[in-house]
């Protein structure tokens, strides 16, 4: 058979990196489908009231309640090395009071909110992949299905629902926490009263800041069960399978909220 | 009846190539084929837990692909499938684990009492003391038990088909001839239509009315367990025979 002769033949490396694009582009527009199918039909089982409110209940509790204790961990930590590091940068520059608005608007708007979200990443977005992965391959799923019951609105919604109403929650809890350990430590290590703290606080404050915190809170909580249940879902082979899956959902959920936070002072900061 | 109209799936590599192939309303029906030829595939097309790529299965006439909203739903409840490996809901205990095979609409109009009753009937069907394993997880659960429970979830609901992926896979002698003797019994009893995948072909011929083959993606044969042990196709024989198993697998290996 006679070869047909290309006149400027496209370097391989071109090629390829045409394809990656290409393949990354459709992965992007899979995953964003089946995103969207999921809220769509996780809100149609709500709406049609197939959601057992028990299973919201258990959601809520392992979200919520369990995880309290790290959540304090991380506001009182953030909250101190936000105020010990303020002091040291602000010690001869700006008023004491100053240190008060530093922590407050830090954790109020930033570390309180995106904190929460990556711990809750770590401890309910990836349990969430693993378990519902392990239940795919051992084909508890497609039982669910042969039997007639709706995975999304025993697996999926329940998940979203709690992680809309437990997140809010938890950040308001970790705000609070990491403002008085940042000023119990501004007191110990700088000697900064808490009337003075909080008259710095008060100085520069906007009730809209606290919205704007919350609406980060409520768009984490539900980005993290959304992700993690759709990654649970499209889990393919054995234990490997889930182990992978439960990585890529890890690393897909932390990119997606910093992504996410990232848009935020622009879109309601402005 | 259960009708497979040319039914094509491939993940990467093409599965299953066109098969054609009626269960009858009544009857026990046993696939047999080498692993990796689709049977599992073609018998989770049934219900939808996998969609073929084109073709289509018709349940007591009803579309299950291509029907209008709803026919699914209607064919689900027709039928109870029991999985390969039982696929128990780990987090549930025997009792909640069995009674999620009656429909829902069914457990909202019946009271506590009658939901325990069916369950209980169900694992008394299955041989299994009702009143020593309803508390337990499934990890608590020998690999025979769990089976037998698959079995009771599948048959609480008192479907009309039966669909059976690998039964006896995964158990010793005594418990797959006990299970075999089991799904014969309950085929009977409950008179319901069977379709059986399975590896063990001299259970599958002395269980079953029909029996049919795939390979290579299609049905290599499908009649009465006489005929297909004396099929003249060696393919076929090498199923019947285990000389003729092992000869193939040789002549395929070299």
């Amino acid at each position: 058979m006679k070869r047909l002769a290309v006149a400027h033949p496209i370097p391989t490396a071109v090629v390829g990196w045409f394809a990656r694009i290409g393949r990354a582009y459709r992965i992007t527009l899979e995953h964003a489908g089946a995103l969207g199918m999921l809220t769509w039909d996780s809100f149609v089982a709500v709406v049609r009231l197939r959601v057992r409110f028990r299973d919201v209940l258990t959601q809520t509790h392992i979200m919520g309640i369990q995880s309290l204790p790290i959540v304090f961990v991380t506001a009182s930590l953030a909250g101190i090395v936000t105020s010990q590091q303020g002091g040291y940068q602000l010690i001869s520059s700006s008023p004491r009071y100053v240190l008060g608005t530093l922590v407050v608007q830090s954790v109020v708007l930033e570390l309180g909110p995106l904190l929460t979200a990556i711990v809750l990443v770590g401890r309910i977005g990836a349990r969430i992949t693993a378990e519902l992965g392990t239940m795919v391959v051992s084909e508890q799923i497609d039982a669910f299905k042969s039997l007639g019951r709706d995975p999304v609105a025993i697996l999926a919604a329940p998940r979203i629902i709690a992680g809309l109403i437990t997140m809010p929650l938890l950040v308001g809890f970790a705000d609070v926490v990491g403002i008085y350990a940042g000023m119990l430590m501004a007191d110990l290590d700088g000697g900064l009263g808490k009337e003075t703290f909080f008259y710095g606080a008060r100085l520069f404050w906007h009730s809209w800041d606290l919205f704007y915190g919350f609406s980060k809170a409520v768009v984490f909580g539900f980005v993290i069960p959304v992700i993690s249940v759709h990654m649970g879902l499209r889990t393919k082979g054995g234990a490997e399978g889930v182990g992978l899956q439960t990585t890529q959902a890890v690393m897909f959920m932390i990119l997606t909220i910093l992504i996410i936070d990232a848009l935020f002072p622009p879109l309601m900061l402005q | 009846m259960i009708r497979y109209i040319d039914v094509h799936k491939a993940f990467d590599i093409p599965v299953l190539s066109g098969v054609d192939m009626t269960v009858e309303t009544g009857e026990m029906f046993a696939l047999f084929g080498p692993s990796g030829t689709g049977k599992s595939v073609l018998l989770k097309t049934t219900l939808a837990l996998i969609v073929p790529d084109r073709g289509d299965v018709h349940v007591d006439g009803i579309s299950v692909h291509h029907g209008p909203p709803g026919s699914l739903e209607q064919v689900r409840r027709k039928i109870g499938y029991v999985f390969q490996h039982a696929a128990l809901f780990d987090s549930l205990n025997v009792f909640d684990n069995v009674s999620m095979g009656l429909p829902e609409s069914e457990i909202a109009r019946m009271s506590r009492a009658d939901t325990a009753r069916r369950v209980w009937e169900a694992l008394e069907i299955v041989n299994l003391e009702p009143r020593e394993i309803l508390a337990k997880l499934p990890s608590e659960l020998s690999g025979g038990m769990k089976k037998r429970v698959g079995i009771a979830r599948a048959i609480v609901g008192r479907p009309e088909i039966l669909l059976w992926d690998e039964p006896t896979t995964g158990l010793d002698p005594v418990n797959t001839a006990a299970v075999e003797r089991l799904i014969k019994r309950l085929s009977g009893e409950l008179e319901v239509t069977s379709l059986v995948v399975t590896h063990d072909v001299e259970g599958g011929l002395l269980m079953c009315d029909r029996v049919a083959m795939l390979s290579g993606g299609t049905l290599r044969f499908c009649g009465t367990p006489e005929e297909f042990r004396n099929c003249p196709d060696p393919v076929v024989r090498a199923f019947v025979d285990r000389a003729a198993a092992e000869a193939a697998l040789d002549m395929a290996t070299t």
